[in-house]
């Protein structure tokens, strides 16, 4: 999850309860905000493109500008520290965008606090309007959705820039999924021309613009949208979201001057200064609710962040509807109060349920009826069921203020036949002093199959990803996490005795998930004086108690010594049955895996030993 | 003058040679002059001193060499430094390759030093790059002490106390900076200087003679009653014996099977589901929706082969979909985007072991019901000192009429406290598939800090309603690995999968 840095100064000047740091944090953590505690950060300013970046103690200054690319190791003068700031940093809780910002989690805390409880926030008519091209629905130019509002009055300070990119940059991460289900944009309004903006798909060579951070006045600096994708940074980074499309969304101003292609980059043109005034703002994506909502959160957050400004809707244009954005219409949930308190085990009433919402931003309603209507502020976009409302007022309740109790429905006990079996296995052989080993599930064909002189067969399961060459599989038997202890332990004490039990797993088509996992045991121990008999009488003993007898039948087998291997039989109630393979390990093995005295193991399936026979 | 005394053969022979020597004698020296075994030479001297007739002076001396792993250093300083030293030269940071190339040391050496630097606080990795930090800086003029330590060994082969101290290295500093390395090893010399006392060389000058005495009792004394006119040598019981210790499971299955026991008292029957897992089970059943992060191929190990997994008949796979969809008959606006069935096929090792719980759910939901799962779950993470792609969770729900939240906090306290703890907390979280949600903290005392151990909740009506439950189910799913690290503080993880003979031997039962 990403951490985010809120500023105390912006945080707390948007509360009026006084607060004490540690009971801060607390009461942050009681909201589900994953605090991981207080810092300073430094705080450069980019001379070339006014971002502002921030560094925590131990990291280094920028090198270079992570918006607009600037080398600050070439021209150190473009870099400038304003200040040193108090941030207190927390993890990200992706469901709660809302909380992302100072400004937006001054809100939650104001109402937590009883300060105020749904916030209104007022919606001015306007001129503007977004007219949407069909060709944008159709499948294969996927990206049919638009939400837009102006935000006018804007005045900026260092804290709302940096909060706002901040902002934009994890709702691209939280609620776009990196910008394929939505994307932000944010213009100078006072750069674009007219009230009829259009959203369309174009081909990838049919218009030239000057994308962001390049030069206006270049003629070499104007680009196709296949020449973004191809030379642009943030077009190669998001090159994947867009390249299997035919043509590409642009949004352009009446006059044609193009805002941005969405969800790449903005145009040069209407960037964004501290000086900005007026903004427009757009979120593209592949899901009308999800738009809205962002755009609703983004919108609430950047006026709470920047008092006084008035929010204006723009009508969308779709080719069979019109709707204006943004919409600050509440969803509307009923939340039964005895229902919550059956599901939390709580006291609670008509009354506590009502004031534990408004505490958490809604509005409720009360009637005649049982049941509460609660309007959820449009900026949350977690509420998919009535029981996402009695999670908030589990937290206004407080998790800390829980009894804490046991369900009063007995119920019997009972532990997998399987684990008493695997326990006997440990008690017989840590009685004959072998140390039980665990070695990972996963392995590699070369320590299964290759080291051990084993031909590669074609039943194990195999990673479709894996993350090293070690882990390429799951393992087909023990025997390899065993001389790979051994090999580990090569500095330690002779002779060592050591055991696992676990699970392998084996392709087999009749099972639903089409392989199976085995219980297994293996045993081997290292030394200079070890030999076959040893390791046989430790196998028989285990099989002992079983209930079984051993027999074991001369076999071959390139992991071990030829004449000094037998498959393992058990004779268990009158029935004969193989269950695995004994004997001194190939000279070749131990060389393989390193090892420089004898080693002798076997290695038996549990499974013949424990179901029932029949 | 006294009549001659008797005394055993053993003591003949050593009081005779003191008696030749005049000076004080190491025993070793005068097991060799005497012609007797050394242990007995020392025995002899030992009875002899308690009884005042010679004088034992034990000195002790640590004796430093270069350890096993000491072969393995590439030149005479540690490779911390040479990184170091070379990150300087590049300007503060650079990529590892590039510190790779320059220092000449092997990638595997870098990856080692990591840990090193970043407990010395000289260098950070952050992602590919490495950082110079200001103790870094300062560190280039000034040796620590364990390098110092190490530098003299190579120069010297072995060392002394006193031949550390003359060259102003501290020695435990250089131990405490070295713990776990392998570099150094100590040998603890103990030597015995013997001579006669006053009182003994009396003895010895009125004459000795040999009293006959038996070392072993055997059968045939037993038999006859011979043993009742035999004097037996005695020995030195202060000496210790070779250790031996008792064979052990090993302690992460310890704790497995104490959180075993835990549920099964608490009432809770036990199962199992492969680990080997279709995404249905793994993530759709749960309401995860398919273009959820964690479902990515970066997080989520997916299978080549098997490729494809049978999803369960009638109508569960529509009903699960439709739920993803639209909410279906759940009364919840579901995630609204259109549900893949083959998406659904592909199988995974299983990221948690709520795939376990939710079968069990979808196997019978009838109320009451306890269950619980051990296994192992599986999660894309590169292995560091806190991260393994394998680890195991205990799993657990409730399904019951009367389940509460207030229950669910009871029924992980209960378990905590039965696993020897007694601060916790309980936070609001986020999980697709339990609303309300909490994450369970402990407190260490060590860390001084809460300790995240898993995360619980009430599963959504989403995931219970199309598998036919209608009452409340509480879940939860608690990393165990955790817990050792906790109960055997243990610095690093993979300790427990390549695990050190020693650490297994002498770990002890009781915790």
């Amino acid at each position: 999850m990403p951490v985010v840095s809120i500023s105390l100064d912006t945080l707390l000047s948007r509360i009026k309860t006084e607060i004490p740091r540690d009971d801060l944090a607390k009461k942050l953590r009681q909201l589900g905000c994953d605090v991981e505690g207080y810092a300073t950060v430094k705080r450069f300013k980019c001379s070339s493109c006014d971002n502002i970046m921030e560094i925590t103690e131990t990291e280094n200054p920028p090198v270079v500008c992570d918006q607009c690319g600037a080398d600050y190791k070439v021209n150190p003068d473009l870099l400038v520290f304003l200040n040193d700031h108090s941030v207190i940093r927390m993890e990200l809780l992706a469901v709660r965008p809302d909380m992302f910002d100072p400004g937006g989690l001054a809100r939650t805390l104001r109402g937590y606090l009883g300060e105020e409880t749904h916030p209104g926030y007022e919606l001015h008519s306007g001129p503007y309007s977004v007219t949407v091209d069909p060709a944008l629905s159709q499948k294969e130019n996927f990206r049919p959705n638009i939400a837009c509002a102006i935000i006018r009055n804007m005045s900026f300070t260092e804290d709302t820039l940096r909060a706002i990119m901040k902002l934009q940059e994890n709702l691209h991460w939280a609620l776009g999924r990196d910008r394929k289900r939505a994307s932000i944009g944010v213009y100078d309004l006072d750069k674009l021309e007219g009230t009829d903006f259009q959203y369309r798909a174009v081909a990838n060579d049919e218009i030239k613009f000057t994308p962001l951070g390049y030069n206006l006045n270049k003629d070499s600096d104007k680009l196709s949208p296949k020449e973004i994708l191809d030379k642009h940074p943030k077009g190669v980074q998001y090159k994947r979201l867009l390249e299997e499309f035919p043509k590409y969304p642009l949004l352009n101003d009446a006059k044609g001057t193009i805002l941005s292609m969405p969800p790449i980059i903005n145009g040069e043109i209407s960037r964004v200064t501290p000086n900005s005034r007026d903004l427009f703002i757009d979120i593209t994506g592949t899901d009308e609710r999800l738009v809205n909502k962002t755009l609703n959160v983004f919108v609430t957050s950047v006026a709470e962040l920047a008092s006084g400004v008035k929010i204006e809707q723009v009508e969308i244009r779709y080719p069979n509807s019109k709707t204006s954005t943004p919409d600050f219409t509440s969803q509307k949930v009923k939340v039964s109060p005895s229902h919550a308190e059956r599901i939390l085990g709580i006291d609670l009433d008509k009354k506590k349920v009502k004031d534990y919402l408004e505490r958490m931003g809604h509005k409720v309603e009360e009637d005649d009826s049982d049941e509460l209507t609660v309007f959820v502020p449009p900026y949350r976009n977690d509420i998919l069921h009535p029981i996402d409302l009695v999670e908030d007022v589990a937290i206004a309740y407080g998790y800390h203020n829980f009894p804490l109790s046991l369900v009063p429905t007995p119920t019997v006990g009972k532990q997998l036949k399987d684990q008493e079996y695997f326990a006997l296995c440990r008690k017989s052989l840590t009685g004959l002093g072998l140390f039980e080993v665990l070695t990972l599930i996963l392995s590699s064909e070369e320590a299964q199959y290759d080291k051990l002189q084993l031909p590669r067969d074609n039943d194990h399961v195999i990673i479709d990803n894996p993350i090293s060459v070690e882990q390429t599989m799951i393992r087909r038997r023990l025997l390899p996490g065993l001389l790979d202890t051994f090999a580990a332990n090569a500095d330690q004490e002779l002779p060592q005795q050591i055991f696992e039990v676990g699970y392998i797993s084996q392709v087999d088509e009749k099972c639903e998930t089409g392989s199976r996992e085995l219980s297994r045991l293996a045993g081997a121990i290292i030394g200079p004086k070890v030999n076959y008999s040893g390791i046989r009488s430790i196998c028989e003993a285990l099989l002992r108690e079983f209930g079984a007898t051993i027999k074991t039948v001369p076999t071959e087998n390139p992991a071990f010594i030829p004449g000094r291997v037998a498959m393992v039989h058990a004779i268990l109630n009158g029935q004969e049955m193989v269950v695995g393979i004994i004997g001194e390990v190939h000279p070749q093995v131990l060389e393989s895996f390193k090892l420089v005295y004898p080693v002798s193991a076997f290695e038996i399936q549990l499974s013949p030993l424990v179901l029932p026979q029949n | 003058m006294g009549e001659k005394q008797l005394v055993p053969e053993m003591d003949f022979q050593v009081l005779t040679q003191l008696q030749k020597t005049e000076e004080p004698i190491s025993i070793p020296d005068l097991a060799e002059k005497a012609g007797v075994d050394q242990s007995k030479a020392s025995a002899v001297c030992l009875y002899r001193a308690d009884l005042g007739e010679i004088e034992v002076q034990e000195n002790v001396e640590s004796e430093w060499k270069l350890g096993k792993k000491a072969k393995a250093l590439p030149g005479k300083s540690l490779p911390e430094r040479d990184i170091i030293e070379a990150l300087n030269k590049m300007g503060g940071n650079a990529e590892i390759p590039k510190v790779a190339e320059t220092t000449g040391l092997e990638n595997k050496v870098i990856g080692q030093s990591l840990r090193w630097l970043e407990q010395k606080k000289w260098a950070q990795k952050d992602g590919k790059t490495l950082k110079l930090l200001p103790n870094g800086q300062s560190a280039l003029s000034n040796q620590y002490d364990d390098e110092k330590l190490i530098k003299y060994l190579i120069e010297h082969g072995n060392a002394t106390n006193p031949d550390l101290e003359a060259q102003g290295i501290n020695i435990k500093t250089a131990c405490d900076l070295l713990n776990g390395r392998n570099f150094i090893e100590e040998k603890t010399r103990k030597t015995r200087i013997v001579c006669l006392t006053p009182k003994g060389r009396e003895l010895v000058n009125q004459g000795l003679e040999v009293r006959q005495e038996l070392n072993q009792l055997t059968t045939e004394m037993l038999r006859s009653g011979e043993w009742r006119n035999a004097t037996f040598r005695p020995y030195d019981v202060t000496v210790p014996g070779d250790p031996v210790y008792s064979g052990k499971d090993h302690p992460l299955v310890s704790i497995f099977d104490q959180t075993r026991r835990v549920f099964v008292e608490l009432g809770f029957e036990e199962t199992e589901s492969p680990f080997v897992e279709s995404s249905f089970w793994d993530f759709d059943a749960l309401f995860q929706p398919q273009d959820h992060p964690a479902r990515d191929m970066q997080d989520t190990f997916y299978i080549k082969r098997p490729n494809t997994c049978r999803l369960p008949d009638g109508n569960l796979v529509d009903n699960i979909g439709r739920v993803h969809e639209n909410g279906g008959d759940t009364g919840s606006i579901g995630w609204r985007y259109l549900w893949d069935k083959e998406q659904a096929k592909k199988p995974v090792l299983r990221t948690h072991t709520t795939a376990a719980s939710v079968r069990a759910l979808a196997s019978n939901p009838k109320p009451p019901r306890k269950v619980f799962c051990i296994g192992p779950v599986f999660r894309r993470e590169t292995v560091d000192y806190k991260h393994l792609p394998v680890f195991h969770q205990v799993e657990g729900i409730i399904i019951d009429e009367k389940a509460t939240f207030a229950n669910l906090l009871g029924v992980l306290s209960a378990f905590y406290k039965k696993m020897g703890f007694d601060r916790f907390d309980f936070r609001p979280a986020f999980f697709p598939y339990t609303e309300p949600s909490v994450e369970i903290f402990v407190w260490s005392e060590k860390k001084k800090d809460w300790i995240e151990m898993g995360g619980a909740g009430i599963f959504r009506p989403e995931v219970t309603e199309p598998l036919g439950c209608t009452t409340p189910v509480l879940a939860w799913g608690l990393g165990l690995e955790r817990l050792a690290m906790f109960r055997y503080e243990l610095a690093n993880i993979t300790h427990l999968y390549r695990a050190r003979i020693n650490w297994l031997k002498e770990t002890p039962l009781c915790r």
